[in-house]
C-alpha cells in the first residue's frame, strides 16, 4: 500500500478519520471509534427521506470526477417507481497509476460498507454491490470480512437494526477494462455484458442495473455519508469550500515520492503539491497532470488554481482519479500527452465514431509530432478534432480524452511549437526527432 | 369508387397506352447511372483502411445488430487470432466456401477452415449449473468456465450459449472485451501478441509513463521499469 502523507492538523479528517487501525476489519474497534452510529441515525431517527435531505444539507457531490450532487442522484432512484433497487459503490479504480480508492477500502473498509448500507436504506434497496478490482484480493478480503462481521453483529442483512429493511451487501470483482470506471459500464459488466456506456438519459439513477433504479457512486462518496449522517449536513458544508463542500483522496507522486493524502477540496494546488515535499536538487516543476490518464497538463503558475470541480474543468483539466502528478523538468510535455491519449484511445471501447476513430486519429497527429515529421496544419487539426470529439461523445471518457492534448496545446504552446517549426525536443525526450532533425540540412 | 363508373380502368388504359408509344429507354451503365433507392445498402462487405489493413474487428456486434439475421461470420478472425462461429450452423461462412471449394475439386489450403474441436462439456454444465444457468451471471460463468479450461473454447461457448439461451453473440462480445477472457490456451501466444497490440496492458502504460516522467521513482509497484533508448538533445 502507498504510504499516507501527512497533512496539516487543521485539515478535516472526514475519509480516513479511523486510519491506523491495528485490524482495519475489527468491527468492535471501528464501532468504538463510531463505525455504524450513522446507520444506527438514519433508520431511527431521519427515516429515507430525512437522510436524503441530510445530504442534499451537506452538499456533498460525487468523487467519480463529475461533481453531480448525490442527494440528487438518490432521490430520483427513490421515487421512481420499481419493483426492486440497486445500488452499487464504485471501487473499481480505473487509473492504473492511482491507488486512493482501494487505499479507503483497505483502510476503512467500515466506512464504505456502512455508506453503501445508508444509501441502500435511504432509496430502500434491498441489494447493494460494492465493485472492486479482481486483482485487488486484499481489498476484497477485508471488504467481505468487514461485511461479515456486521452481518453477524445485525447491522446489515434481514432486518437491518431492526428497521424492517433489509440490507444486503456484496462484493464483487470486476477486471479486464479500463472502462469499468464509467457508471454504465460497470453496470454493464455486473450484468455479464459487453461493456460499453449507454446513452444518457435515463440516468441509472431511473434505470441502471437490469432495467431497475440504481444508484452508482464512487466509494470515496459513500464514505463520506455516515460521518455527515452523524455530525449532521452544515458540519460537512462548512469543510471545503462553498458549492465544493468535503474533503476527497488526493495520490500524489512528486519526483521525491509518492503517497496518498486526504485534501479538503478548493486547496489550492499548491499546497497539494508541497505535501510531497521537496523537489531534489537543481530540479524545477515543468507540468502537474490532474486527473489521471485523461487529465489536464496544467503550468506552474496556475499552482494557485483551488483543487474543485469547477475551478480544475475551467483551467482544462478535471478531478477525474484524484490523482495528481508532477513532472520536472526531464518530462517532454508533447511526450507525456502523447502518451496519456495513446492510453485513454486504445482504452476506448469502440462503441462511437469520434472515440473510436477521432481519438486514434488525435494519437496518429500527436505521434508524427513528436517523431519530427509534423504538418503545418497539425496544430489547428487537433484543435478541430477535439472540438468534433467534445461535441459529439457519448460518455465523459473522449471528452477527456481531448484533455491532454488540449492543455499541451494551451499552456505548453512554445515547447510544442520548438517540435512543429524546428523538429526539436528541448527536453530532449522525443526519440526519433533528434534523427529527424539531422535529416534536414 | 369513382362517381363515374369505370372511370378508373379508362384511366389506367390510357397510362398504359401512353407508354406503348412512348421510346423505350435503356440505361447505358456503368456510363449513366440511376440513383439507387436511399435505404438501398448493397452487398454486405468488409472495408479496409488507408494502409489495407480490415477494418472489421471481428467483434459480432453488426451480427448482433442485424434485425433480419442475415450476417454471419466463421473461420479465422480478420485479425488472425482465434476461430470464430455465429448463426445456424449450416449458414456457417467457412462451410460454404468450403463445400463451394470441395465441389470446384480443389483442395481446402486455409487451416482456418478446419471446424472447431470438440471438447469434454460436462465441466460446462456444472458451471453452468453452478449459476442456475442464468445468464445475467454471464461475466462469472465466463471466469469460471476459464479457469477450469484454462481459455474459452468455442465449442464450451455454444454450449453457454445453448443452455442459458443467451444469443451466441451476446456471450462473444462479452468473453472478446473483456482482457483476462482469452480464446487459446495461455501457451498460445498470438493471441496475446495481437492484444497487446490493440489494447497494451497496464503495467506497459505505467512503465511508459516513468519513462516519459524521466525515470521518476515507480508510482504503483505494479510498473515494471524499462530503460528505454533516449536521444540526447
Amino acid at each position: 500500500m502507498v504510504a499516507l502523507l501527512k497533512t496539516p492538523a487543521d485539515w478535516p479528517a472526514i475519509l480516513l478519520g479511523r486510519a491506523g487501525a491495528a485490524d482495519p476489519t475489527d468491527l468492535d474497534v471501528a464501532v468504538r471509534a463510531g463505525a455504524f452510529d450513522g446507520l444506527r441515525r438514519a433508520t431511527r431517527d431521519l427515516g429515507p427521506t430525512g437522510t436524503i435531505a441530510t445530504i442534499a444539507g451537506s452538499g456533498l457531490r460525487g468523487r467519480g470526477g463529475s461533481g453531480y450532487p448525490t442527494a440528487q442522484k438518490w432521490r430520483v432512484a427513490a421515487t421512481t417507481e420499481a419493483p426492486r433497487r440497486y445500488v452499487v459503490a464504485n471501487g473499481y479504480g480505473a487509473d492504473p497509476a492511482a491507488g486512493s480508492d482501494r487505499f479507503l477500502m483497505e483502510t476503512d473498509p467500515f466506512s464504505v460498507v456502512e455508506g453503501v448500507a445508508i444509501a441502500a436504506f435511504a432509496i430502500g434497496a434491498s441489494e447493494a454491490i460494492i465493485a472492486v478490482r479482481s486483482e485487488a484480493s486484499e481489498t476484497i478480503r477485508r471488504l467481505e470480512a468487514a461485511i461479515a462481521a456486521a452481518e453477524e453483529a445485525g447491522f446489515l442483512g434481514f432486518d437491518a437494526l431492526g428497521s424492517g429493511h433489509d440490507i444486503g451487501v456484496s462484493v464483487r470483482g470486476v477486471q479486464g477494462a479500463y472502462m469499468l470506471g464509467e457508471e454504465t459500464v460497470l453496470l454493464k459488466a455486473l450484468e455479464g455484458k459487453r461493456g460499453q456506456p449507454e446513452q444518457r438519459p435515463p440516468h441509472p439513477a431511473e434505470r441502471g442495473l437490469y432495467g431497475m433504479p440504481t444508484v452508482v457512486n464512487n466509494v470515496q462518496t459513500l464514505a463520506a455519508v455516515p460521518w455527515i449522517v452523524r455530525q449532521g449536513g452544515p458540519a460537512f458544508a462548512t469543510t471545503g469550500r462553498p458549492g465544493a463542500a468535503g474533503t476527497i483522496l488526493v495520490q500524489l507522486r512528486t519526483p521525491a515520492g509518492i503517497g496518498i493524502a486526504e485534501v479538503p477540496l478548493g486547496t489550492p494546488l499548491r499546497q497539494v503539491v508541497e505535501l510531497g515535499g521537496d523537489l531534489p536538487k537543481g530540479r524545477s516543476i515543468k507540468a502537474i497532470l490532474v486527473g489521471g490518464p485523461s487529465g489536464g497538463l496544467l503550468p506552474a503558475e496556475l499552482l494557485d488554481t483551488p483543487y474543485d470541480f469547477e475551478s480544475l474543468r475551467a483551467v482544462g483539466a478535471h478531478i477525474g482519479s484524484g490523482s495528481m502528478v508532477v513532472a520536472d523538468d526531464r518530462a517532454c510535455v508533447v511526450d507525456l500527452a502523447r502518451l496519456l491519449t495513446r492510453f485513454c484511445s486504445s482504452e476506448a471501447c469502440g462503441k462511437t465514431i469520434p472515440c473510436r476513430i477521432g481519438t486514434r486519429r488525435l494519437v496518429e497527429i500527436a505521434d508524427r509530432v513528436a517523431e519530427g515529421r509534423p504538418r503545418p496544419t497539425d496544430p489547428g487539426l487537433i484543435a478541430d478534432l477535439s472540438a468534433d470529439i467534445v461535441a459529439s461523445a457519448l460518455c465523459d471518457h473522449e471528452r477527456l480524452t481531448t484533455f491532454p492534448l488540449g492543455t499541451a496545446m494551451r499552456y505548453f504552446r512554445s515547447e510544442l511549437d520548438e517540435h512543429l517549426l524546428r523538429s526539436a525536443c528541448p527536453a530532449g525526450v522525443c526519440h526519433p526527432i533528434a534523427l529527424a532533425a539531422a535529416a534536414i540540412p | 369508387m369513382s362517381l363515374i363508373p369505370g372511370l378508373g380502368i379508362v384511366s389506367g388504359m390510357a397510362l398504359t397506352l401512353r407508354r406503348f408509344f412512348e421510346p423505350k429507354v435503356t440505361i447505358k451503365y456503368p456510363e449513366v447511372r440511376l440513383d439507387p433507392p436511399h435505404k438501398f445498402r448493397g452487398r454486405l462487405q468488409l472495408l479496409y483502411d488507408e494502409w489495407g489493413t480490415l477494418k472489421c474487428e471481428t467483434c459480432f456486434q453488426c451480427a448482433q445488430a442485424c434485425p433480419i439475421e442475415c450476417i454471419d461470420m466463421g473461420g479465422m478472425d480478420t485479425r488472425g487470432r482465434y476461430h470464430v462461429h455465429w448463426g445456424a450452423p449450416e449458414t456457417y461462412g467457412e462451410r460454404r466456401e468450403e463445400s463451394a471449394l470441395r465441389r470446384s475439386g480443389r483442395t481446402v489450403p486455409d487451416p482456418a477452415y478446419q471446424p472447431f474441436a470438440s471438447i469434454d462439456l460436462t465441466a460446462v454444465d456444472a458451471v453452468l449449473d453452478d449459476f442456475d444457468r442464468d445468464p445475467a451471471h454471464m461475466l462469472e460463468i465466463l471466469e469460471a468456465t476459464q479457469a477450469t479450461y484454462g481459455y474459452l473454447p468455442v465449442a464450451a461457448l455454444k454450449r453457454i450459449s445453448n443452455l442459458t439461451g443467451a444469443w451466441y453473440a451476446m456471450i462473444y462480445g462479452t468473453a472478446s472485451y473483456y482482457r483476462h477472457l482469452r480464446f487459446e490456451p495461455s501457451s498460445a501466444t498470438s493471441q496475446a501478441a495481437a492484444v497487446e497490440a490493440q489494447r497494451p496492458a497496464e503495467t506497459t502504460y505505467l512503465a511508459a509513463f516513468d519513462t516519459a516522467l524521466g525515470g521518476a521513482a515507480s508510482a504503483t509497484g505494479g510498473g515494471r521499469r524499462t530503460s528505454k533508448p533516449r536521444a540526447q538533445a
